[in-house]
């Protein structure tokens, strides 16, 4: 317990950021799923279906996947990237007797806060929208784990990060591709099945099965889940390594 | 290691690379002492001071504060130390509060206690006005009394000070010198890094050397200047300014009647400055930048 209401400490000045700048954040989380939405969905999908739904349905699932990761990424990321190196308020951090995992978790609410805040604004979209789509206790449960996960993978492009130049690096050639490659808004049953297998290495591609399985209500990948708590784990271990023996 | 030592870092090796910014040193500073440490720039007092406070992982060697070794991030001995880093280090998207609240509650401090703890520092500090102004918006001299509260909230027995009056009007130059020497008196040990020798001799009560990553002298101002001769004769010859040092006043005068009577030539009492640049070389500074710069 202590490392969790540690974690809350460390994610304190970041709550205050976001009280402080509510507006800019709701408006930035979500501008670009919402553009995917009327792009994608009203635009190009109007009128078809995808693995026997509409294709709107099919897809916000998608979007609010990909939402979870692009919003938790982007904010956890080059916030811990600033303070570290632009603020160098990090340090402060290191001067507290604070578990690592209690520093990591605590980089990683603020981003969720923000990446929730998106998410259910664009849940709520998709229900008025469709009515294929479910608010169900599996689907916060899961838009809730993946928040996190991607959370932990900002903290760790963060903390590995010394520039902007870098981190636009990682954005560019990770999480951009794995933002259009992973079933966000294409089914991965249209590929052929070594691009498949191949897409399926990534984590988003496990966290879109979930999420659109339990809003849709169609049978629940279980090892999907499985293999997003191994890259939760993965992400963890990265970032405790890294704060424990590669900060300079 | 004995018991009046209040922080002692020993074997402390740190490396970037093959480059050795701080080569197997031994630092020991005294309970209630205000400990300087000098050196040309890139010699490696700021990483001296981020290993001792666990900012960061030494490549060798060991911490012991308080009697305790270091042992990992949540070592709860980190909270006998409090830092004011030669860069300012605040988050300046929140407020002046925000940022001093945050630290307090870093450090566990109870509501009440920290309230009080506050009230006190910003009086101290007159940073009463700007608490609800946002910490970019402060001068670099008002940031830095933010870093001073932050950094003594949780009320730390050893202060450490990297450049602290760096880019500061003599005001609060004199201020500050006033407050290390209040803490002091109040019991914190103080390590301050400085490039001011009058700072260091105003304020020190032992100072360390360092150049390219060693300890090259270490002890009191007074053994320090014994280490050259407490008379020095300063005169031009050629064009170059030349320095002779002497323990006997007889001995400069003698060696002064040696001299040209056309030259202009001062005798005077051996200061830090000249213990710094014959230890550390008068050309240093070119050459340790270099080194800064290659790595």
């Amino acid at each position: 317990m202590t490392v969790i209401a540690d974690s809350f400490r460390v994610a304190w000045i970041d709550f205050m950021f976001i009280k402080r700048n509510l507006i800019i954040v709701l408006v930035t989380s979500l501008v670009t799923p919402l553009l995917y939405i009327v792009a994608f969905g009203y635009g190009f999908g109007a009128g078809a279906k995808v693995d026997g739904f509409d294709y709107i349905a099919f897809m916000i699932p998608g979007v609010i996947s990909m939402s979870t990761m692009t919003s938790c990424f982007n904010n956890v990321a080059t916030k811990v990237m600033i303070q570290r190196t632009y603020f160098q308020s990090f340090d402060e951090l290191f001067l507290c007797s604070m578990k690592p995992l209690a520093i990591i978790l605590g980089k990683a609410w603020a981003g969720m806060i923000r990446s929730i805040i998106s998410c259910t604004v664009l849940y709520a979209i998709g229900m008025a929208i469709s009515p294929d789509m479910h608010l169900t206790i599996g689907a916060v449960a899961m838009i809730l784990i993946c928040c996190l996960t991607y959370a932990l993978l900002g903290v760790v492009a963060g903390m590995l990060s010394n520039s902007h130049l870098t981190m636009t690096m990682f954005t560019t050639l990770v999480i951009t591709p794995m933002s259009f490659l992973s079933g966000t808004i294409f089914s991965l049953d249209a590929l052929p099945e070594i691009a498949k297998d191949i897409l399926y290495i990534l984590p988003l591609s496990h966290s879109t099965d979930c999420i659109r399985s339990t809003i849709l209500d169609t049978e629940f990948p279980w090892i999907s889940l499985v293999i997003i708590f191994v890259y939760a784990v993965i992400f963890i271990l990265i970032s405790r390594h890294v704060l424990v023996k590669g900060r300079n | 290691m004995s018991d009046d030592h209040i922080i002692h870092g020993k074997g402390i090796t740190k490396k970037f690379g093959e480059f050795a910014a701080v080569d197997n040193i031994d630092v020991a500073v005294k309970r209630g002492e205000i400990y300087g440490f000098l050196g040309p720039n890139g010699a490696g007092k700021t990483t001296t001071i981020r290993v001792l406070t666990t900012l960061t992982p030494p490549t060798s060697g060991e911490i012991v504060i308080e009697g305790h070794t270091v042992k990992g991030l949540d070592d709860p001995v980190k909270e006998k130390v409090g830092i004011i880093q030669q860069h300012i280090a605040l988050d300046k998207d929140v407020s002046v509060s925000e940022n001093i609240w945050y630290h307090a509650m870093l450090h566990r401090i109870p509501k009440k206690v920290a309230k009080e703890r506050i009230d006190r520092l910003i009086k101290v500090m007159d940073l009463e006005p700007y608490m609800d102004y946002m910490a970019i918006n402060l001068s670099g001299g008002w940031k830095r009394r933010v870093a001073i509260v932050c950094a003594l909230i949780h009320e730390p027995t050893i202060l450490f000070m990297d450049e602290p009056t760096a880019g500061l009007d003599t005001q609060s130059r004199h201020m500050l010198w006033k407050l290390i020497r209040e803490l002091n008196h109040q019991g914190t040990t103080i390590f301050l890094t400085t490039h001011y020798m009058d700072e260091a001799e105003e304020l020190c009560d032992r100072i360390a050397i360092l150049n390219h990553g060693k300890i090259i002298a270490e002890g009191t101002p007074t053994e320090l200047y014994d280490t050259l001769g407490r008379w020095a004769v300063e005169y031009i010859e050629e064009g170059e300014k030349k320095y002779r040092y002497f323990h006997d006043p007889a001995e400069a005068r003698s060696f002064r009647d040696t001299l040209d009577e056309n030259i202009q030539v001062t005798t005077r009492a051996t200061n830090l400055e000249d213990v710094f640049l014959e230890l550390t070389g008068r050309e240093n500074t070119k050459a340790t930048e270099e080194v800064e710069y290659r790595v």
